[in-house]
């Protein structure tokens, strides 16, 4: 059986500010994928995703979501989308629950109330992500990698079918890189498709099926991941990085 | 209480308690998107409005509310495509607003007294044609808010995962930029056109210093935003100087004491 194709990107070229970012860039992402983009920074990455989801218009090629060219796709709802965040943004404060509540809003028609489902999935969006004893505080409270978690779950509420991330481990603590596994690995046992646009896999590298690897703005290569070194996956090998611990606002998301 | 004798007081103080409780709505959403200084812009454009107002003999809260809102729908075109240029195009809109204010008044034969009056608020403004416009229009901003919560709530925490999700994002950012301009022009007999993005921004700003949440801090400073202008007015009345002076006067030391037990609180 055809599986469903989430994303059929055929020879997409995406132009930005009169600068050509992605070049002849054909991608298809089927459903119950789980698959990682990697690439150095400037490869086109984040570029990609932005285009698979919508946010960048095509200038040349087709795309379609869900077997829908883009330009008649109406069923928003299905996709989840993590862009790269420094943190959980504005100028008013607001909770946890709030703001992962609101990852229910494309689902709700204008003048339906907030039901108890609405409400059960923003709480299992949370538990996912082991944020439930937070749900009242302020998000600027929360660490670095906890304000991450929040964006997730933020998708998660929405129960989505597909969950598209940009660099959803960059600047974040071990332990969040371990519940974000746990989390989306409950989305892809259920069925979900993972796209996630990754600088180093970590704790990923275990759910990644494939990978597509950029270079300059075109697709370098596509197929299975590159494996780790052998020590990575070993059960007792901790993993740390420079950057990740503790996260502050102000000393990452340079390049988003 | 003799300041309820007078006819106009009354009407001020309806016309003072409605608007502060509209211009905080919409202010929460423009702080939360770090717009706080689009008020402001909004307040210099509407001046053209009311010059026209003015020199076309018709009411100029109408022309200030139809030039406002075609200012503000140009500053989120151009806020939107966001030129590395946009700052000083919207500076040069604030300017062409308020020169474009002056001399239209100046050619009605209008008095620097009267310009005064839509600058800093004036008492002894409000008609009662004026007070149903003013009532009507802050009911509309109100309603319009709390009819599309949800959606604005998302969109000004993250536009592109609103889009992603199917949100009409340009409608409902036109949305907020034509609330403000309303507003601008409502609460124009009041504070002022130069002091009315206060009343949209101010309450908000002393209420997030002590609330988590967003609702709370909604809620909490369109609460604010009425006392602290029906106070303001009071005020205005028994100091004798322009309520829109007295309004964020008064609002500015309730930030004061909040911002100075919050510390006092931490310690």
């Amino acid at each position: 059986m055809h599986a469903v194709s989430v994303f059929d990107l055929q020879h997409g070229t995406v132009a930005l500010g009169g600068r050509r970012i992605l070049e002849d860039v054909s991608v298809t992402v089927d459903e119950g994928e789980f698959v990682a983009i990697l690439g150095a920074n400037g490869s086109g990455k984040t570029t990609l995703v932005r285009t698979l989801v919508g946010l960048n218009p095509l200038a040349a090629g087709d795309l379609r979501v869900f077997d829908t060219p883009v330009r008649q796709f109406r069923q928003w709802p299905r996709l989840g989308y993590v862009p790269q965040r420094l943190s959980v943004g504005g100028g008013v404060p607001a909770t946890v629950g709030e703001v992962v509540a609101s990852g229910r809003t494309g689902r709700l028609s204008r003048f339906r109330r907030f039901s108890k489902a609405d409400q059960a999935a923003v709480d299992h969006a949370l538990e996912d992500v082991g944020l439930s004893h937070r749900v009242g505080d302020a998000v600027t409270t929360l660490s670095g990698g906890q304000q991450q978690r929040v964006l997730i779950a933020r998708a998660l509420a929405g129960e989505p079918e597909v969950l598209v991330l940009d660099e959803p481990t960059a600047g974040v603590d071990a332990d969040s890189q371990d519940t974000l596994a746990g989390a989306l690995g409950h989305l892809s046992n259920a069925g979900g498709s993972v796209v996630l646009v990754a600088h180093e896999l970590g704790p990923l590298a275990s759910l990644i099926r494939r990978a597509v690897v950029m270079s300059q703005g075109r697709v370098q290569s596509d197929g299975p991941p590159p494996q780790p070194d052998p020590h990575h996956d070993h059960p007792d090998h901790v993993h740390q990085h420079p950057h990740a611990d503790p996260p502050s606002s102000s000393t990452f998301g340079l390049d988003r | 209480m003799t300041i309820l004798a007078f006819d106009f007081m009354r009407r001020g103080l309806i016309a003072a308690f409605v608007v502060g409780l509209a211009a905080p709505s919409i202010g929460t959403f423009l702080v939360q998107r770090r717009l706080s200084l689009t008020g402001d812009g909004i307040g210099h454009v509407a001046f053209t409005g009311v010059g026209l107002g003015v020199l076309l003999r018709t009411s100029p809260v109408l022309t200030a509310v139809v030039v406002s809102v075609v200012g503000a729908v140009v500053i989120e075109i151009v806020r939107e495509r966001a030129a590395a240029s946009g700052d000083v195009a919207l500076a040069l809109l604030f300017y062409g607003g308020l020169a474009g204010g002056s001399i239209l008044i100046k050619l009605a034969g209008g008095t620097s007294s009267a310009l005064g009056g839509y600058l800093f608020g004036s008492l002894s403004s409000v008609s009662d044609g004026d007070l149903a416009v003013i009532v009507t229009l802050s009911a509309v901003v109100l309603l319009t808010m709390a009819l599309f919560l949800r959606e604005l709530f998302a969109v000004c925490q993250d536009e592109d995962v609103a889009r992603v999700s199917g949100m009409p994002v340009r409608f409902l950012n036109l949305l907020v930029a034509v609330g403000a301009a309303v507003t601008v022009t409502v609460a124009m007999r009041t504070v002022g056109l130069l002091l009315v993005s206060a009343l949209m921004v101010v309450p908000v700003a002393t209420v997030q210093l002590v609330a988590r949440s967003f609702k709370g801090t909604l809620y909490g400073a369109c609460l604010l935003g009425s006392v602290m202008s029906v106070g303001g007015l009071v005020v205005s009345y028994y100091a004798d100087v322009p309520p829109g002076g007295s309004i964020v006067m008064l609002s500015l030391a309730a930030f004061l004491v909040a911002a100075v037990s919050r510390k006092w609180v931490r310690a």
